[in-house]
């Protein structure tokens, strides 16, 4: 019954939705193209051409194959992490722990790279990746145990795993799983474990798309999906209809770590070919970004990470061709994500200027993308 | 206003399609350029890719080079960084730090035609068109530690260090221990590496002054601080209390962190900015070899410690460093054991 009603609200007619989506996404574009915006002024007081810089930016994360496949490599691992920040959002859950559940995903997946002989690529690449998923998926429901059975909050506990992740992989990489030579590294995986290219363009990418729509499906057309969001949305009456809090609560926090695992996964077979500390610092943290740009929706997390993987991808153009420090694409960043988080301003800029619209609606919270 | 947003959207896209690309000499075989890729920092990190920069800006006032650099953002983009360069006709590219080896030997092979020089780089195998830049760390880190020893009132002196996840640190922490018991056998050593990772142990100060505090409760009044920021905040903790002694690392830290100089006594350093320009200049008049370049090593001058530092201990070092370079004295440490 429950079910019906919310399918009902979710899908509406084509019109609705369509409005739907207006109203969704016109705060992250408006605040995108606010950050760019301030973005040029700052490189105009610095003394650059902002449409130099710009243009060097799209030429470096669009203008070929080469680079459309830099963008959707940097977009790949994004996508999971910002994934498994907006899942955890929608049971109410905040996790923070997305970067050390990507770490142990990633070094798990070298591991079985490497490890694993005699094996042909059609079982030996799923089993790495999905290895690396699950044991970033176990790595998060240590927190979510936590927050069940103790109530610690998970803010605080996925905080210091992150830390003990650094730990253990930092150990692990230069000690029993190191590499032969001095640089603390795992041994590079073999052939069979490698997520191949088709040209330059990575086929991870589309792994990480599907699991995207697979997400959304979970949490919009199953009866697990429900029950999450219900939790997410007032856990007491979650409680009082029968749902069994906990289990859902750990859950959530498993399938938010395997999705950041998964990006570990899939960095490491498809993109450094082995686990090397350093290489994977601050996607995690980019996951959160990516979740509210996408306002925790699972399919708006796709062009969210496109459009954070081009920044990333072009900074390198952007230097050499136009003279600007890549520190202006962290400020460009950090001025979306302050857009997007200060919604009301974007509101009442989009309402002065848009009269007619109607009806503006003010208020919004997570979870209802 | 969605009428003024289309037109400004049309006009942003109109100028990155017509953005115009900058004027490349390069490809002229008669322009000498040369790039430089930062390990993931900053240019003006007052170390490794600040001094290898110097050595390539002193290419471009002396040779006439073209320069120019690029600051590397995400250790995935080493190679990408390294073909903006290659395809813009560049001529020498420098890589800077021991974790850009494996990409600048792909690009040389892609790019045969150019010459790279790799600061930090050890070269297993030759390649035709790669010099590796390397420095006995060791060596440098057993003269501070000789100094280090005969310094010491206490007989308790301390290291302060980045990770162990990074070779040269360790052959810096190596050198120092044995060039303290070379001069004084019974000498008690505290040395301790950053606990953190990568991305925060050459980057916390706090962390480098306590810890540089806690060998001070210990008893040690000669404090050496390798690790970026996180050993300059050991300077500093060192230089607040009278009567100690610091060392620096890889340059001479006199000049990079002022804050220290109550106690600085010396720098462990890599001379990197000749060590770079001499393999530039190799290349202008042909006789650029691939393989391992051995830099230059030594102690800074004392600065303000000229004429506190006792002659026998000066004449004592200059031996030391006569011996090291022989290699009639080794400082035990075996990278690849």
């Amino acid at each position: 019954m429950a079910m019906q009603a919310t399918e009902q609200e979710v899908r509406g007619t084509f019109g609705e939705r369509l409005a739907g989506f207006w109203r969704a996404a016109s705060v992250p574009l408006m605040a995108i193209l606010l950050a760019a915006l301030i973005g040029a002024i700052i490189l105009i007081i610095s003394g650059a051409n902002p449409i130099d810089a710009y243009a060097a930016l799209f030429r470096g994360s669009f203008s070929n194959a080469r680079a459309i496949g830099r963008t959707l490599e940097k977009a790949t691992p994004l996508i999971l992490a910002g994934l498994a920040v907006a899942f955890a959002f929608k049971g109410g859950l905040f996790n923070i722990g997305g970067q050390g559940q990507l770490l142990i995903g990633a070094i798990v997946a070298a591991a079985l790279g490497f490890g694993l002989n005699g094996l042909p690529f059609i079982i030996h690449m799923p089993i790495a990746l999905l290895g690396g998923a699950l044991a970033g998926a176990f790595y998060a429901s240590i927190a979510g145990a936590l927050k069940a059975f103790t109530g610690a909050h998970e803010v605080i506990t996925t905080i210091m795993l992150n830390f003990v992740a650094i730990n253990i992989t930092d150990f692990l990489s230069n000690g029993p799983w190191k590499d032969t030579g001095i640089v603390a590294r795992t041994p590079a995986i073999l052939e069979t474990a490698a997520i191949p290219k088709w040209d330059s363009i990575p086929l991870g990418f589309f792994i990480a798309a599907a699991v995207a729509i697979i997400i959304w499906y979970l949490l919009f057309r199953t009866t697990l999906g429900f029950e999450i969001r219900t939790v997410g949305l007032n856990p007491n009456a979650a409680k009082y209809a029968g749902i069994r809090v906990a289990r859902i609560t750990i859950l959530t926090m498993a399938i938010s770590g395997l999705l950041a695992g998964m990006g570990g996964s899939i960095e490491t077979l498809g993109v450094v070919g082995r686990f090397q500390p350093g290489f994977n610092i601050g996607l995690g943290f980019d996951g959160i970004t990516i979740a509210l740009l996408a306002r925790t929706h699972p399919l708006g997390v796709i062009p969210a990470a496109i459009l954070l993987g081009a920044m990333q991808a072009g900074s390198s153009q952007m230097q050499f061709d136009a003279k600007v420090s890549f520190e202006i694409i962290d400020v460009i960043q950090a001025l979306i994500l302050f857009f997007v988080s200060a919604e009301m301003i974007v509101r009442w800029i989009l309402r002065i200027r848009g009269e007619g619209d109607g009806g503006v609606r003010l208020s919004s919270g997570w979870g209802q993308g | 206003m969605r009428k003024e947003m289309i037109v400004l959207i049309a006009l942003i896209a109109l100028a990155m399609i017509s953005g115009v690309s900058m004027a490349q000499d390069c490809a002229s075989a008669d322009v000498l350029c040369v790039g430089l890729v930062t390990d993931v920092g900053e240019i003006d990190d007052k170390s490794f890719n600040q001094s290898a920069w110097e050595g390539v800006q002193l290419a471009a006032s002396e040779l006439g080079a073209q320069v120019e650099y690029i600051e590397t953002q995400d250790a995935k983009d080493y190679l990408t960084n390294i073909s903006l360069f290659a395809d813009n006709g560049y001529d020498i590219i420098v890589t800077v730090g021991f974790a850009l080896g494996e990409a600048t030997v792909e690009a040389a092979g892609q790019y045969p035609d150019i010459k790279f020089i790799g600061v930090d780089q050890f070269q297993g195998a030759t390649v035709d068109n790669v010099a590796g830049l390397i420095f006995p760390e060791d060596k440098s880190g057993f003269l501070a530690g000789a100094l280090a020893g005969m310094l010491t009132q206490t007989g308790t002196i301390a290291a302060v260090l980045g990770t162990d996840l990074v070779p040269p640190v360790v052959a810096f922490k190596e050198g120092y221990e044995a060039g303290a018991r070379y001069v004084n056998y019974d000498i008690n050593l505290i040395s301790t590496y950053h606990p953190g990772g990568l991305d925060v142990a050459f980057t916390d100060p706090e962390w480098g002054a306590s810890t540089a505090r806690q060998a001070i409760d210990l008893g040690a009044d000669v404090v050496f601080g390798a690790g970026g920021k996180t050993g300059n905040g050991a300077l500093i903790e060192v230089a607040g209390t009278a009567g100690l002694y610091c060392i620096g690392v890889d340059t001479d830290q006199w000049e990079t962190v002022p804050e220290a100089h109550p106690c600085l006594v010396s720098s462990a350093m890599k001379l990197i900015t000749p060590g770079v320009f001499d393999i530039i200049q190799s290349v202008v008049d042909g006789s650029f070899a691939g393989g391992n370049v051995i830099g230059a090593v030594g102690l800074a001058p004392f600065h303000d410690f000229e004429d506190s530092v006792p002659q026998d201990i000066k004449d004592r070092l200059e031996s030391i460093r006569g011996l090291l370079e022989s290699d009639a004295i080794s400082t035990g440490y075996n990278p690849g054991g």
